[in-house]
C-alpha cells in the first residue's frame, strides 16, 4: 500500500518557483488498480516519481506498507524500488544494445541472491506472460511500439514487484496495440493482485481502471471509483 | 554483473571501436618502452664483473708506423707506470677496453657447437689485478702458461653456458675459425665491459704474451692507481711517458667518467622514450576522458531506468568504471596476443621474462589509466537524477 500525506513538490530555481503538486493526500490500497489523469504539467509524473521513489517531495510523508520512507538512504530507496516497485514508461526505456531477454533480467541484476540460470527462467516466464516468448534475442529496434511497451511490462514484472507504476503506457501505441498493452496490465491486476498506478491522458483507458483520480495545477481536484467499469473476475 | 557488462561493451563493439584500438595501441608503445626499460634496470642490478674505480685508461697514439719501434716504446712506458708508486698494477689491453666504443668479436667452436660470437678482450696476466676480477673456477692465465702447448684463455659463465652446457669447460680445447686453439683454464661469473646497461654476452679473455709475440702491439693500457691519486699524478705520469715516446699523442681517462658517458647512450634514449610515451599516454587519457564523459552524458535515459529498476547511485557508479575495465580488456586481450608473440618468437634475443615483465606492467598501467579517467565521469553518472534522467529521452 502506498500512502501519500500532504504532498508538495516545487521546483525551485534562482528567479522562479514552479510548485508541482500542492497538498496531495493519496492512497493507494494493495490490489488497487488507480488511473491519474490531467492536463500536461499538472503534476501526474512527478507525484508519480514521488510514488516510486525516484523523486523526493519538498514536504509531505510518503510511506510505502505503513514505513516512512522518508528517513531512508538512496541504498534502501533502491533496493525497495527494486523489490517492490516495477515501471513502465512512455518511451519504453529500453537498452537498444541488449535482447529482449537481457532488457527483462535487468532488474534482477540488482539481487545478488538470483543466480543467472534463475534470471534467464525469470524472465522466460515474463516474456510468456505478455506473449514474446518468441521474440527473446531479438533487440528493441526490431520490435514494434506495441511489443516493446510489452517488453517493457515483462521488465516491470519479472521481479515480481507489488507496485506497478505505469506512466502514459498506451501513449505512444496505437489503439489496437494500446488495447492490447492495457489488457496485459488488466491482467496482471485482476489474475496477480498486482497495485497499478497508471497515468494516461486517455479517458477511454482510464475508464478502464478501478479508479481515477484527475489532478489540474497539481492539485488533486477528483476521486472516483469506477467499479461499474471494472469488470472483477 | 560481469557477465552482463562483457554482453554490453560486446554488444557495442562498433561504438566502442575506436576507443578499444586506442587502449591496444596505447598497450603496445607501453609494452615497448617497458620491455626497453625493464631489460636495461635488470642489466644495471646485475654485476659488471670488475671494478672500475680508480682504474684509468691510457691511450697512446704512435708517431710513427714502425711496429719494431713503437713496441719498444710500449715495453718501455709499462715498465715506467708500474714502477710510479701511486699505481696498484697496469695491463696492457685490446681497444675493447670497459665502457669503449669499440668491440672486438671472434666465433668459437667446440665439438657439435660452432661459431658462437664472443667478445675477445686481449689483456696481460695483470688484468685480473687492475680490474680486480673474481675467477670462480680455475684460475687466471699468468707465466706458468709460457710453456704451454695451447694459448690459455678465460671465458665467462655466459660462453661455458652456450659452448658447454652442463659439462666442465676447464682444460677443454676450443677452437676460432678451426684455425687457433685455446684451452679454457679459468671461468669468471659475469663480465659486462659494455656499459652498465649491457646484457652478460659471452667473453673471452685471451693473454698477451709479449716474449712470445714480438710483433703484438697495443696501444691501450689500463693503471689501477691507489685511492686518492688525483689529476697531479695524471700531469706527472704523461709529462714522463710523452719523456719516452717522443710526439706520441697521449690521452688518460677514468673508467668512471667513460661509465658516464657510456650511460648516456641508453640514459637518454630511455627518457627520451618515457616523455614520448608519458605524452602519448597523457592524450589518450584526456581523449578517453572526454569520450568517456561524452557517452556517459549520452547514456543518461538509461542510468535514469537503471536507477528506477533498482541501482543504488554506488551501483551505477561501479557499472562505469568496470565499463571501461571491460572496454580495457577487449584492447588488452588483443594486445596481450600481439606482445605475447615477443618472448614466443625469441625477437631481439631477449631474455623472455623481460618481455613477461613488461607485459603484466603494462596491463596494471592500462587497468590503473582507464580507471582514473572513468573516475570523474563515472562519479557524474552516479550523480544523475533518476527522476529527470528518464524524461531526457
Amino acid at each position: 500500500m502506498i500512502t501519500l500525506s500532504n504532498i508538495e513538490k516545487v521546483y525551485q530555481t534562482k528567479t522562479i518557483e514552479t510548485v508541482a503538486l500542492q497538498n496531495v493526500n493519496l492512497t493507494v490500497p494493495k490490489g488497487e488498480f488507480l488511473s491519474i489523469m490531467g492536463p500536461s504539467g499538472c503534476g501526474k509524473s512527478t507525484l508519480l516519481n514521488i510514488m516510486g521513489l525516484l523523486d523526493i517531495p519538498s514536504s509531505g510523508i510518503v510511506t510505502i506498507d505503513g514505513q516512512p520512507i522518508e528517513t531512508y538512504k538512496d541504498k534502501e530507496l533502491a533496493h525497495i524500488r527494486n523489490q517492490k516497485i516495477g515501471f513502465v514508461f512512455q518511451s519504453y526505456h529500453l537498452v537498444n544494445d541488449l535482447s529482449v531477454m537481457d532488457n527483462v533480467e535487468l532488474p534482477l541484476l540488482y539481487r545478488s541472491s538470483i543466480s543467472g540460470s534463475e534470471r534467464t527462467k525469470r524472465a522466460k516466464a515474463a516474456l510468456e506472460k505478455v506473449g514474446l516468448s518468441a521474440r527473446t534475442q531479438h533487440y528493441p529496434n526490431q520490435l514494434s511500439g506495441g511489443q516493446r511497451q510489452r517488453v517493457a511490462i515483462a521488465r516491470a514484472l519479472v521481479g515480481q514487484p507489488e507496485i506497478i507504476l505505469a506512466d502514459e503506457p498506451t501513449g505512444n501505441l496505437d489503439s489496437v496495440m494500446g488495447e492490447e498493452v492495457m489488457n496485459i496490465l488488466l491482467d496482471l491486476n485482476r489474475l496477480d493482485g498486482t497495485t497499478i498506478v497508471m497515468v494516461t491522458h486517455d479517458e477511454n483507458m482510464a475508464l478502464k481502471t478501478e479508479r481515477l483520480v484527475r489532478f489540474f495545477d497539481g492539485q488533486q481536484v477528483s476521486d472516483s471509483k469506477l467499479i461499474a467499469n471494472f469488470q472483477q473476475v | 554483473m560481469i557477465r552482463h557488462l562483457f554482453k554490453l561493451i560486446w554488444n557495442r563493439k562498433k561504438s566502442n571501436f575506436l576507443l578499444i584500438t586506442e587502449i591496444f595501441f596505447c598497450f603496445l608503445v607501453l609494452f615497448g618502452v617497458l620491455s626497453f626499460i625493464v631489460y636495461n634496470v635488470r642489466n644495471y642490478t646485475r654485476p659488471l664483473g670488475f671494478k672500475h674505480e680508480n682504474v684509468w685508461l691510457l691511450t697512446m697514439r704512435p708517431s710513427t708506423d714502425s711496429t719494431a719501434q713503437n713496441r719498444q716504446i710500449v715495453e718501455q712506458v709499462i715498465q715506467r707506470v708500474r714502477a710510479f708508486p701511486e699505481v696498484d698494477q697496469a695491463s696492457l689491453i685490446s681497444s675493447n677496453a670497459p665502457f669503449s666504443f669499440s668491440q672486438m668479436n671472434n666465433h668459437f667452436s667446440y665439438g657439435d657447437v660452432k661459431r658462437i660470437d664472443s667478445d675477445v678482450y686481449e689483456v696481460q696476466d695483470e688484468f685480473k689485478d687492475v680490474m680486480q676480477i673474481q675467477v670462480n673456477q680455475g684460475r687466471w692465465f699468468g707465466t706458468s702458461d709460457d710453456a704451454s702447448h695451447h694459448e690459455p684463455v678465460v671465458i665467462n659463465k655466459a660462453l661455458q653456458r652456450v659452448l658447454f652446457g652442463e659439462e666442465d669447460a676447464l682444460g677443454k680445447i676450443i677452437h676460432v675459425d678451426d684455425s687457433t686453439n685455446f684451452q679454457v683454464v679459468g671461468i669468471t661469473d659475469y663480465y659486462r665491459a659494455g656499459s652498465e646497461f649491457s646484457a652478460e654476452d659471452p667473453a673471452v679473455f685471451t693473454r698477451i704474451n709479449l716474449k712470445k709475440n714480438p710483433k703484438y702491439f697495443a696501444n691501450e693500457m689500463l693503471i689501477r692507481v691507489k685511492p686518492g691519486t688525483g689529476i697531479d699524478f695524471e700531469e706527472k705520469m704523461v709529462k714522463e711517458i710523452s719523456g719516452i715516446g717522443k710526439d706520441w699523442a697521449l690521452e688518460v681517462a677514468t673508467l668512471e667518467k667513460m661509465r658516464q658517458n657510456k650511460a648516456k647512450v641508453t640514459i637518454i634514449p630511455m627518457i627520451a622514450l618515457g616523455l614520448v610515451c608519458g605524452f602519448l599516454i597523457l592524450n589518450v587519457a584526456l581523449g578517453l576522458f572526454g569520450v568517456l564523459w561524452y557517452n556517459i552524458s549520452r547514456r543518461n535515459s538509461e542510468i535514469g531506468l537503471r536507477r528506477a529498476l533498482g541501482a543504488a547511485s554506488g551501483q551505477i557508479y561501479r557499472q562505469f568504471i568496470g565499463e571501461v575495465l571491460v572496454l580495457a580488456t577487449f584492447g588488452l586481450i588483443f594486445g596481450v596476443l600481439f606482445a605475447v608473440q615477443f618472448p614466443l618468437l625469441q625477437v631481439f634475443q631477449v631474455d623472455s621474462e623481460v618481455y613477461f615483465i613488461a607485459l603484466a606492467g603494462a596491463v596494471v598501467l592500462i587497468y590503473l589509466l582507464t580507471t582514473f579517467c572513468a573516475l570523474y565521469p563515472s562519479r557524474q553518472a552516479a550523480a544523475i537524477h533518476p527522476a529527470i534522467a528518464l524524461h531526457e529521452d
